[in-house]
């Protein structure tokens, strides 16, 4: 490889030289290549043993709330499923996590944290791993991934697991929005926009930035045609995780015992008229709808981050590599643009730019917002939410970053050499947004990941 | 025209001193960077407008250039990719080729050239900044001129002295040896940028040609080489390798990285005059044949191989 690097430059100095006086010494340099960007460009990033990498990323089926296949899935039981899975399959001793950091939102604090320890030992954990929850709203799962693969590197532990579980069967979202018993929130614009309904802060959007309803309808249209091809596929069984679990029939109570392992949410069929037909819930001349939005759902994810050099020690395959991860605050009111500010964000961080972007999942809380973001950051929508989104499978809000870090990166493994970046962004109830830049798994190989040609030379 | 098309790109093309008809071709896979060889002996059909293949031979590493010999009429040269010099001759079975193979250079071989006077040694220049003389029966080679201060890219005999050859270089200098003398005789800083090819003027010993990555062909007289006797425009990117006609002293042909093949007269005030566009991808190998005056050979790395009468269009069927 060597060798033909060599000889690549070579040729590329023939066309695009750098001129040499007579008395310099022109020896095989390789910073002759800063100058030429054609072909092969060096990354900004080259494999490091001290890179935080995924070994391991799986997710349950995500299932409609109070009716879908988890509606009497205790959240405990839901969340083991998912520990167990990214120990058990990559044959780890879960006696070496070194913490486990478990993305929630609705459920009461310290009530959940007790039941996400209670799913610790369900999965197989000794009492030596400590496990804790983490909540900012819709991106709690990524930050809990991001929160390992932070405490990773300042060198806590060496090797974390990252989650997230919603039941929204079992927990609900106040429905008109938050209550704040502080009159003094009202005083300030910004802290009364916090306690908004999340379809208000919607309407604020699509009003704001010109998102019509016909737009809202076709993503929601193309969420569920992505979606349904996706699982038709196959593809999807690879980050699935199949949960024994029972359901109870709300007439007869009766307990039936099931496998759920497919994700139920998403109506193949959907389609522009019958989604036309819908009235708007939050507005009366509005344009959100319950089947432009994100779908309340059950589910959980689990993530498994180490360091590379561990994960070539123990013989692990890579599936990702963790390079980094943005929030930014916005406006409460229009909290849906979050991934217009944060995704550009973590790319900065990350030395690269949007372009560079090969894959994106962007979480799609609203069609209206989902559409303004693509719109603003002008992204290939080719390259976004390619197996669907939260409209057609449902957003179970703590569970959502951690199970789009599975969807991601086994679709970047899918797709190849060609597809070396990818993003995963959400925004966050309260006025957020958050990102965070993967790496896909194998290392940077320079021949493969050519960019075209910008008209410089040849 | 005739055409043939090689499963790799083309890198060089040489007609046969012996047999007018014959030619060998130079190829490497993913355009020479990665992966195997292949030479390639071509026989052009009497008459009807075919090319065909007669024997190839695969290598381990690209090809870079072949040269036949010219005391020998089945044999040729070939310069590898990785270091190696090999010698096939196409009058002995297959398994018995390469009948010899010179693992000498440190680097890729980029041109062999042989000896048209004395017919009983060849050069060969190397990316590792050398040019070494070969006989056949040599188990080693007699000398190696160590100058250049990078790529030697060719190193060409001269037509009338037997001693005497050029060498081109990335270092952006001509160099003209003597194999009786211990150095270089001359030194020419001929372009600001690399020399990628030079030649010889078969009429007049003492002028030579040399192509560069400044897009521009110079013509030289050694005699008063401050200053070149031509400067020859018109090549839109690097021009990859000269070469001086057989049968008209001022006649020059070239290929380029744009694509095209040109024919300059380097006497005359407007001295392109003719340009071929036929390849699809870089023109890097050209010939004129000593045998039949006016035809000429290209290679490129679009993978075809046009034999053509100057003059005419290389694609006409």
């Amino acid at each position: 490889m060597e060798k033909a690097t060599e000889r690549q430059k070579i040729l590329l100095r023939h066309l695009n030289p750098i001129p040499s006086s007579s008395s310099s010494s022109i020896n095989h340099e390789p910073s002759l290549l800063s100058s030429v960007n054609c072909v092969a460009e060096l990354s900004p990033m080259a494999a490091f043993g001290d890179d935080i990498v995924i070994v391991a990323a799986y997710r349950t089926a995500i299932c409609k709330a109070k009716r879908g296949g988890f509606k009497d899935t205790r959240p405990d039981d839901l969340l083991a499923s998912v520990l167990k899975a990214v120990v058990e399959r990559t044959s780890l001793d879960p006696s070496e996590v070194g913490d486990i950091v478990v993305g929630t939102v609705i459920a009461p604090g310290s009530q959940r944290a007790m039941e996400c320890r209670v799913a610790a030992y369900f999965a197989g954990f000794p009492d030596s791993v400590p496990i804790r929850t983490v909540n900012r709203q819709c991106s709690s799962g990524l930050q809990a991934v991001a929160d390992i693969a932070a405490s990773i590197r300042a060198g806590y532990y060496d090797i974390g697991i990252g989650a997230g579980v919603e039941s929204m069967s079992t927990d609900h979202i106040p429905g008109g929005g938050f209550n704040s018993t502080n009159p003094r929130a009202q005083d300030f614009p910004g802290a009364r926009d916090c306690l908004l309904p999340m379809g208000i802060t919607s309407e604020n959007v699509a009003e704001r930035f010109g998102v019509t309803r016909e737009e809202q309808d076709m993503a929601a249209v193309e969420s569920h045609k992505r979606a349904a091809a996706a699982i038709a596929s196959g593809k999807l069984k690879d980050e699935i995780v199949p949960v024994a679990t029972k359901i109870v029939d709300p007439e007869t109570k009766a307990e039936k015992a099931i496998v759920v392992s497919v994700d139920d949410g998403v109506r193949p069929n959907s389609n522009m008229a019958d989604l036309a037909k819908l009235k708007t819930v939050f507005k009366p001349d509005g344009s959100t709808t319950a089947g432009n939005a994100s779908q309340i759902s059950d589910g959980a994810g689990a993530v498994l981050l180490m360091k590379r050099s561990l994960a070539m020690k123990k013989g692990l395959p890579i599936l990702g590599v963790f390079r980094s991860f943005a929030v930014t605050g916005v406006d409460p009111a229009v909290m849906g643009v979050g991934p217009a500010y944060a995704i550009p964000a973590a790319a900065k961080l990350a030395g690269l730019n949007i372009s560079d972007i090969d894959l994106f999942e962007i979480n799609e809380a609203f069609a209206s917002q989902y559409v303004y973001c693509c719109k603003k950051l002008e992204l290939d929508m080719e390259k976004v939410n390619v197996n669907g989104g939260a409209i057609a499978f449902g957003h179970p809000l703590g569970a959502t970053g951690a199970r789009c870090v599975a969807t991601l990166l086994n679709e970047m493994k899918r797709r190849g050499k060609d597809c070396r970046y990818g993003v995963i962004s959400m925004c966050i109830g309260t006025g957020m947004g958050a990102a965070a830049v993967f790496e896909r798994g194998d290392s940077a190989d320079y021949l493969s990941n050519a960019r075209v040609a910008n008209g410089n030379g040849h | 025209m005739p055409v043939f098309k090689a499963p790799f790109n083309g890198y060089s093309v040489k007609f046969s001193p012996f047999y007018e008809s014959r030619l060998a071709v130079a190829t490497a896979q993913n355009f020479g960077i990665l992966g195997n060889g292949r030479i390639h002996v071509l026989e052009l059909a009497p008459g009807a407008p075919g090319v065909t293949e007669s024997v190839a031979y695969d290598t381990a590493d690209a090809v870079y250039d072949v040269c036949w010999s010219e005391s020998h009429d089945s044999v040729l040269v070939a310069a590898i990719g990785d270091g190696s010099v090999k010698i096939y001759d196409t009058a002995l079975p297959a398994p018995s080729n390469p009948v010899r193979s010179f693992q000498e250079h440190a680097r890729e071989v980029h041109s062999v050239d042989y000896n048209p006077t004395r017919r009983d040694s060849f050069l060969t220049a190397s990316w590792d900044d050398t040019v070494k003389l070969w006989a056949f029966d040599r188990p080693a080679s007699i000398r190696t001129f160590k100058e250049h201060a990078y790529c030697v890219y060719q190193a060409v005999w001269n037509p009338k002295h037997g001693d005497v050859f050029a060498s081109a270089s990335g270092d952006c200098t001509l160099r003209i040896w003597d194999v009786r003398e211990p150095g270089s005789t001359m030194i020419i800083p001929a372009h600001d940028f690399e020399i990628l090819s030079c030649d010889w003027n078969k009429y007049d010993d003492c002028i030579l040609a040399t192509s560069s990555v400044d897009k521009t062909i110079k013509v030289w007289d050694v005699r008063s080489y401050r200053v070149p006797l031509a400067v020859l425009n018109g090549h839109g990117y690097a021009v990859r390798k000269v070469k001086f006609s057989p049968h008209r002293r001022s006649l020059i042909a070239s290929c380029s990285y744009d694509m095209t093949v040109c024919l300059w007269d380097y006497m005359v005030e407007d001295a392109l005059v003719g340009r071929y566009d036929h390849h699809t991808e870089f023109a890097v190998g050209i010939d004129m044949s000593v045998l039949v005056e006016g035809l000429m050979a290209s290679t490129g790395w679009d993978e075809l191989v046009y034999v053509w009468q100057q003059g005419m269009d290389p694609r006409a069927s």
